[in-house]
């Protein structure tokens, strides 16, 4: 335990300081760099809270791809069930209406409806044709892309705009905010909350980590693989796509052209630096959020470009999942030595 | 004769606590065959691997020609002249004879160009000189195992080796390709050539070797001339007692049929009939073993009684119910199941000890879950660990620890412990002492005789006839696919079941 936590401070730190390197090659000052970074996205309970709120489709998509690299199916289609997700809460706030109280759920489990069905496709390919979901999830992101492109550019294209998005949906089925802190991130929370229960307390979590880590071993006990395959599938696209509900619901309020580009890719990014952790999920991908609404305020206040940060992002995943199979390694070492020692004694 | 290689007070360790070599001291002649034999798990292979620069030592030197060296890799060792087969053949299957010979050291002609001519030629000498009967045109993927042990042994000679390390050559062979092989080993041995040869078989080292050095769970028990040994000293060396070859049966009579299979026929995607119409029953209070040359179809055997793999025909009968549509899960209500491969079948290595032991029981077993079966319950599980623990006597320090930082023979009892405590009435066997040492082989065999006492009808897989003979009642003896005999193990022995194996029908005189 306390190595783990020493394997990703160390990783985080030593990215930190790769990033200052090439600052001072820049002609920047790092230290006032990273003060800034940090102040705009932790300076104040305000900020606090706007970060976190920014943090809440990173979280989710982070687990969405947690979730399945922990359970075997190689879910990267967290960009595509985010859209889709997206697209059926907003079809949904656009032709219904009720009070707040059913319509936001309604809303949510629209998203999450949309993010499943999107990834249940790919489990279907698998199971009818077994095609890999590698490349399927991926294939079915570009469908989606342009299915919902040309989805806000028609059917549902807001009259005189002149930009593809939707018209804004029912009041009802926005999420409040109070102040900066969005009830998102409650959403987020009890999802993380939720999925920590399932993979670590119940049965079948029990069961999709096993068979992520030894498939064979697991169908040999007993366990229904081909099932739990097309349930880890519907579960994490669902995760994507209440991501992509999230981010209609408390932000834009309809769907419009480059929703959440960027969010879903960093999910995946976000799993392998959490090593598919549900914790370490929801504590890198606030530390990914900080980083990138801190960026914001960096670029404003010291010239140093926002890119910096994408680069900062790459290194820390790089390091961490390096050091993790060096380290263990070193420990092993370090072990062998202290067992040589006591030999000789 | 001149000492060549001396290996001093080698010590190895592997993480995290695992002593593989304990201060062996080993000296080599010029011009021997020097064997070295232990059981599995004995050292042998991981001193030659010093030796030859694979791995280093934690301590411990090695004086090779009266000069202290240490080989930082391979390409190190062969180029001091000692070279090293390995049991696996590693060859380029598409390529000639003589391709697969110069690969790497190839003569060329100007601009880099391969000088094909010339290096067939040089190949060609070599075998004219060692006398090896190959043809140095034929493809790889075209000759026999033997044969492709001959290019290996060849490619060593062709970089001028004088020191050859043989890691169980014979365990790719078959019978009658061995005395070929020693023949040829001979003669190298004739021409000045060192050969170490590492076995765990007795017959082939009293009959090769000149010396032979006896290692035991990473120590050095002693290096004794081979005209001084017989079996029974070796056998004693190997496993630091007296063994018993004889069974350790009680008088039982056996129950009613709990399990059987009849005309099971399959074959594989490639066309190959892996079994043909095999036929066998098991009855509670009995064992029979399967003896075979490992490949003979009882892997495929296995896996068709697990349900892994789908038979053309023929029906598998558990306690009168015939399951072989049955789902995996419904199967092991009936079927406990050991299997010789623990890291990918038997267990889940990254996981927790006690998540592997609750396997296949989290499903059949409703103490271990809450809520109808869909939340799991951590104190009924940590009890179920530690029953197994206390019960198969496990060394470990918690439930929660990685499977991984066992030992083999402590992995192999929580698998036990999970199988046997399922209650099926029938436990399928599958090579369940394969790689454990000594005392760990003791004390599985004493469970599988507390279950039969217990009146499970058990079907042990060995490769390993001694262990059949202790514990089987019946033997069926596979040969291709089929089952060539059915024998009475007290009206048998172990040279007719061994000939049975080997030709696949009876002797006769």
């Amino acid at each position: 335990m306390k190595r783990k936590v020493l394997i990703n401070v160390v990783g985080i730190l030593l990215a930190f300081l790769l990033g200052a390197l090439v600052m001072i090659l820049q002609g920047y000052n790092p230290l006032e760099t990273y003060f800034r970074l940090f102040e705009y996205s932790l300076g104040s309970p305000s900020k606090i809270s706007y970060t976190l709120t920014k943090s809440v489709p990173l979280i989710l998509t982070g687990l969405s791809a947690s979730v399945a690299f922990a359970s075997g199916p190689i879910n990267l289609g967290q960009p595509g069930q985010f859209l889709m997700g997206a697209l059926l809460a907003t079809i949904g706030g656009l032709y219904i209406d009720m009070p707040p109280v059913l319509m936001i759920p309604f809303l949510l489990v629209l998203a999450m409806v949309g993010g499943a069905l999107w990834s249940g496709v790919a489990a279907l390919c698998k199971h009818f044709f077994n095609m890999s979901e590698f490349i399927t999830t991926l294939m079915l992101n570009m469908i989606a892309d342009f299915f919902t492109f040309w989805a806000i550019s028609y059917p549902f294209f807001e009259e005189n705009a002149n930009y593809p998005q939707t018209p804004l949906i029912a009041k009802n089925g926005w999420m409040p905010d109070w102040g900066n802190f969005g009830s998102s991130v409650l959403v987020m929370l009890i999802a993380v909350a939720i999925i920590w229960f399932i993979m670590n307390r119940t049965t079948a979590g029990y069961e999709w980590r096993i068979s992520g880590q030894n498939s064979l071993f697991s169908r040999l006990g007993g366990v229904n693989v081909n099932k739990n395959y097309i349930l880890v599938m519907l579960l994490t696209g669902a995760l994507a796509g209440l991501a992509g509900g999230l981010v209609v619901m408390s932000g834009p309020h309809r769907f419009i052209k480059g929703l959440g580009a960027n969010y879903a890719w960093d999910g995946v990014m976000i799993a392998m630096v959490a090593n598919s952790g549900v914790i370490l999920t929801l504590l890198f991908g606030f530390f990914f959020g900080i980083l990138q609404t801190g960026s914001l305020g960096m670029e404003l206040i010291t010239a140093v470009p926002r890119e910096l940060i994408q680069v900062l992002q790459a290194v820390i995943v790089l390091i961490v999942v390096a050091g993790r199979g060096y380290f263990e390694t070193l420990f092993a070492a370090m072990e062998a030595k202290r067992k040589m020692k006591e030999r000789t004694t | 004769m001149d000492d060549i290689i001396e290996m001093k007070q080698i010590v190895k360790i592997f993480p995290p606590s695992l002593v593989a070599l304990d201060d062996v001291s080993v000296t080599f002649r010029k011009g021997e065959i020097h064997a070295i034999v232990g059981e599995n798990g004995a050292g042998k292979s991981t001193l030659m691997k010093i030796l030859y620069g694979m791995q280093p030592a934690d301590s411990g030197e090695i004086i090779y020609n009266n000069k202290r060296v240490n080989f930082a890799d391979p390409g190190e060792a062969i180029l001091a002249g000692i070279g090293m087969v390995h049991q696996e053949i590693m060859l380029v299957p598409q390529y000639t004879v003589w391709e697969n010979v110069v690969l790497g050291t190839e003569p060329v002609s100007i601009l880099d160009h391969l000088d094909s001519r010339k290096a067939r030629q040089l190949v060609q000498e070599k075998i004219d000189e060692f006398h090896f009967n190959l043809d140095p045109d034929a493809k790889v993927e075209d000759i026999s195992i033997a044969a492709r042990q001959k290019v290996e042994i060849l490619k060593l000679l062709f970089r001028n080796v004088s020191i050859l390390i043989m890691d169980e050559p014979t365990s790719v062979l078959t019978p009658q390709e061995i005395p070929q092989l020693f023949s040829e080993l001979k003669r190298l041995r004739d021409n000045g050539h060192t050969i170490m040869f590492i076995s765990h078989h007795l017959d082939e080292v009293l009959e090769l070797s000149d010396r032979i050095t006896v290692l035991r769970k990473g120590r050095k028990i002693g290096t004794i001339n081979s005209g001084e040994a017989t079996k029974a000293i070796l056998a004693q060396m190997m496993v630091g007692r007296e063994v018993i070859f004889e069974s350790i049966r009680k008088q039982q009579s056996a129950g009613e049929v709990i399990f059987e299979i009849s005309g099971l026929n399959y074959t594989d995607s490639e066309k190959r009939q892996k079994l043909k119409d095999v036929h066998l029953q098991v009855q509670a209070g009995e064992i029979v073993g399967i003896a075979g040359v490992e490949g003979n179809g009882q892997l495929e055997l296995v896996n068709v009684i697990m349900g892994l793999i789908k038979p053309q025909s023929g029906t598998i009968t558990a306690q009168g119910r015939e399951i072989s549509k049955d789902s995996i899960l419904q199967k092991r209500k009936r079927i406990a199941f050991v299997s010789q491969d623990r890291a990918n079948m038997g267990a889940c290595v990254p996981a927790t000890i006690s998540e592997n032991a609750i396997m296949t029981h989290h499903r059949l077993n409703g103490s271990f879950t809450r809520w109808a079966g869909r939340v799991l319950d951590n104190r009924q599980i940590a009890n179920f660990t530690s029953v197994i623990r206390q019960k198969f006597d496990v060394q470990m320090s918690s439930g929660e620890a990685v499977f991984k930082s066992l030992s083999g023979g402590n992995q192999q009892k929580v698998i036990l412990g999970r199988e046997l405590l399922l209650d099926a009435p029938f436990i399928l066997l599958d090579q369940p002492t394969r790689g454990l040492d000594v005392g760990s082989i003791e004390y599985v065999h004493q469970q599988i005789m507390e279950m039969r006492e217990k009146n499970r009808g058990m079907l042990l897989i060995s490769a390993d006839l001694e262990e059949l003979f202790r514990l089987a009642d019946r033997l069926v003896v596979m040969h291709r696919g089929k089952v060539v005999a059915e024998l009475i193990t007290d009206q048998t022995n172990i040279t007719e079941v061994g000939y049975l194996m080997l030709e696949g029908m009876a002797y006769e005189a």
